[in-house]
């Protein structure tokens, strides 16, 4: 339905009065180009930090502090007195990734580990989150704010490995700090915020999407799922990448199931894009949960054989829940 | 059908009936939240005015098309999990079962699975679903292949053979997940032969290994994927729904950027000084091609935001040669250009998109 034929609609309810302005003209972009932007600006954002850095030959930390402080100030003033202005908007973007990028390096020089590093992007995420008066910029904020929480929380709970001393100067195995609950302790502390978060977003969507809260909500509900789908791939413990379980002196942990645990998120996400109408987050939360699937074959510490089980009566039930819903479906009126 | 028509379009939010010549119209109609945001802000609509304008916009689905929704996941779903399993059991070359029983096994698998179709032929999903497992059932008895008696062969052949092999399987599943299964495992062949250019394997049976360079391969490549989105577009076939289309014109600017790379860098010919000129002519006949369809068609911006996104970058490529001796400048210069051209890219799609939904709405 067309932006003029729903005004007519709304107007033939009596929900808009007959001598009601006319709908403003501004169609939203297509996530394609929204991406092709947004790499755009990234790319650029990088090349501008890179330029800066020569040119002002950047070494120290108090440097890049002040560098990256004044390029979030330009980007901010950018995005307030360039609202809707293209150009002004992807020259924002670029000189706020410089920014963010710019802090990064100056968090990761003078805090030196990885639990403080965190909390501060965090905190700088939702701040950005906050204050950049731009969709798109909160979008992205909320997002990277998200896969910053669940990196906080991990390091939070297994504070060895986030540093690469998953073992002892004598080999011992570092136990996180719930022992073997600590994967469902941090699991349900990473998500169940997350989660709820969308849940009441879209639960209460026609109470603010008429107000300024849209600004704010919307770009949430987008980051935060945009997180969901991949946020999953930061929850797990690089360390089986290299040493493996055979290393460990275990045949299978519970580690091993995580990446269902993402693709069960990914499929969440993917469920929520679909009652969103969004394309592009369908999309993207499929591609992440294919990509949870090939990380579940590469990555972790249980043998392929396990796998091929696990895998086998994942299938299974997965099958025999489609055809139960599809003939409850079929049944219902 | 009237009413499949209908319930196309309230499905995939696309009109599905009008046609422009030999295509449909695939102009995204359905107003997307943002814009329903702006909307209800723009006429101050409290809480029950916006349900119903989500209602109006048809912006939220019902629950039997979501309980639909969700028995498709979970179906697609089981059905990765069924064939990642198999292939994560081949991979994991289990010892315990003599190679003799292994064979046995996939092609009791690849048999059953085929006369499960035959039984339940597609477009019923357990046909579909069989035929798509037969598929990857040919891939894992190809790698076994290779796995027991190390044949030697390079992997792009494993995939090629599994592509040429697996294409009957994919026709006859006449369904979109099989389909990109299918142009995933040929493009990853094509990607490897390219990539590691290997001067040996049947495709150099073909193609004499002294004047074939990486250059003729990646043409052949993007070539070989511009000719099947073309055909796809033009044929409407059933078996290749719009995403699988995206997908492959996706792969194919993919190797048409790889092979503008070559042109920037000349990496495409080692011995020779001058430029490539297959490789800048070829890469951008490509892209302008694309463009010319995408236009004629009049029905989607996604081949030119493709099309846009592969010229920016090769610009950017040619910058970064060009300025290569003027240290810090090349950077702020290739920033200048990014920020420049994805500006002028995005109001130009933005454009095409608007007069376009216009006409189809």
């Amino acid at each position: 339905m067309s932006t003029a034929a729903l005004v007519a609609a709304l107007r033939e309810r009596g929900l808009i009065g007959a001598d009601a302005p006319p709908a403003p003209d501004a169609a939203d972009r297509p996530w394609f180009v929204s991406l092709l932007m947004g790499i755009a600006g990234w790319v650029a954002g990088l090349f501008v930090l890179v330029f800066l850095g020569i040119m002002l030959d950047l070494n120290g930390s108090t440097s890049m502090l002040a560098i990256g402080v004044a390029l979030l100030g330009v980007a901010w003033v950018l995005y307030l007195v360039g609202r809707g202005a293209v150009f002004v908007d992807q020259l924002a973007l670029a000189l706020s990734i410089a920014g963010q990028l710019a802090i990064t390096a100056f968090l990761f020089k003078e805090l030196d580990a990885a639990l403080p590093v965190t909390v501060a992007i965090l905190g700088m995420q939702l701040l950005l989150f906050v204050v950049m008066p731009d969709r798109t910029a909160r979008t992205l904020a909320a997002f990277f704010a998200n896969i910053a929480w669940v990196i906080v929380v991990r390091l939070w709970l297994r504070p060895n490995e986030g540093d690469g001393a998953f073992f002892s100067p004598n080999g011992v195995v570092q136990m996180p700090l719930f022992g073997a609950w600590t994967p469902l302790i941090e699991w349900l502390v990473t998500w169940i915020p997350p989660i709820a978060a969308i849940a009441w977003l879209r639960s209460t969507e026609t109470t603010w999407m008429a107000r300024r809260t849209a600004e704010f909500a919307r770009p949430a509900l987008t980051g935060l799922l945009l997180g969901l789908a991949l946020g999953g791939m930061a929850a797990e413990p690089l360390s089986m990448l290299v040493f493996g379980t055979n290393e460990l002196g275990l045949s299978f942990n519970a580690w091993a199931l995580f990446p269902l645990l993402s693709i069960a998120l990914a499929m969440l996400a993917a469920v929520n894009a679909f009652a969103l109408r969004s394309a592009g987050l369908l999309g993207f939360a499929i591609v992440a949960a294919l990509v949870h699937l090939a990380r579940f074959y590469y990555l972790y510490g249980t043998s392929l054989t396990a796998k091929a089980l696990i895998m086998l009566g994942a299938g299974a039930v997965l099958l025999g829940a489609g055809r139960l819903l599809a003939r409850r479906t079929v049944a219902s009126p | 059908m009237a009413t499949r028509k209908n319930a196309t379009t309230r499905y995939h939010g696309y009109r599905a009936g009008a046609s422009v010549g030999a295509y449909t119209a695939r102009v995204q109609t359905r107003l997307k939240r943002a814009e329903l945001d702006q909307l209800a802000r723009h006429y101050a609509l409290d809480s029950q005015a916006s349900a119903t304008l989500l209602d109006l916009a048809d912006a939220r689905p019902g629950r039997t098309e979501s309980l639909t929704f969700l028995a498709r996941c979970f179906r697609y779903a089981g059905v990765l999990s069924l064939g990642s399993s198999l292939v994560f059991f081949v991979a994991a070359n289990w010892s315990r079962i003599a190679v003799f029983g292994r064979f046995a096994l996939l092609e009791i698998l690849l048999i059953g699975f085929v006369a499960i179709a035959l039984f339940k032929p597609p477009p019923r999903f357990v046909g579909r679903a069989a035929l798509l497992l037969a598929f990857i059932t040919t891939g894992a008895l190809l790698a076994l292949f290779g796995q027991t008696y190390q044949t030697g062969a390079d992997v792009y052949e494993l995939f090629l053979g599994w592509a040429l092999l697996g294409l009957p399987l994919a026709v006859a599943a006449q369904w979109g997940p099989a389909s990109a299964a299918w142009i995933c495992v040929l493009d990853l062949a094509l990607c490897l032969f390219c990539g590691w250019n290997p001067h040996g394997g049947f495709l150099w049976v073909l193609f004499d290994g002294e004047r074939f360079t990486t250059t003729h391969a990646v043409f052949a490549a993007a070539v070989l994927n511009l000719g099947l989105w073309i055909a796809c577009e033009r044929l409407q076939w059933r078996a290749v729904p719009d995403w699988v289309r995206r997908l492959v014109l996706f792969f194919a600017l993919c190797f048409v950027s790889w092979l503008g790379f070559i042109s920037v860098f000349k990496s495409g010919h080692w011995y020779a000084d001058d430029e490539d000129w297959l490789a800048i002519v070829g890469s951008l006949a490509a892209i302008a091609g694309v463009i010319f369809v995408a236009i004629a068609q009049r029905r989607d911006v996604y081949p030119l935001a493709l099309a846009a996104g592969a010229l920016v970058f090769l610009a950017t490529c040619w910058i970064a040669r060009w300025m290569s001796d003027t240290h810090e400048a090349v950077f702020f210069v290739m920033a200048l250009w990014l920020i420049t051209a994805s500006t002028l890219c995005g109001r130009g799609l933005m454009q095409l998109a608007r007069a376009w939904r216009g006409a189809a709405a």
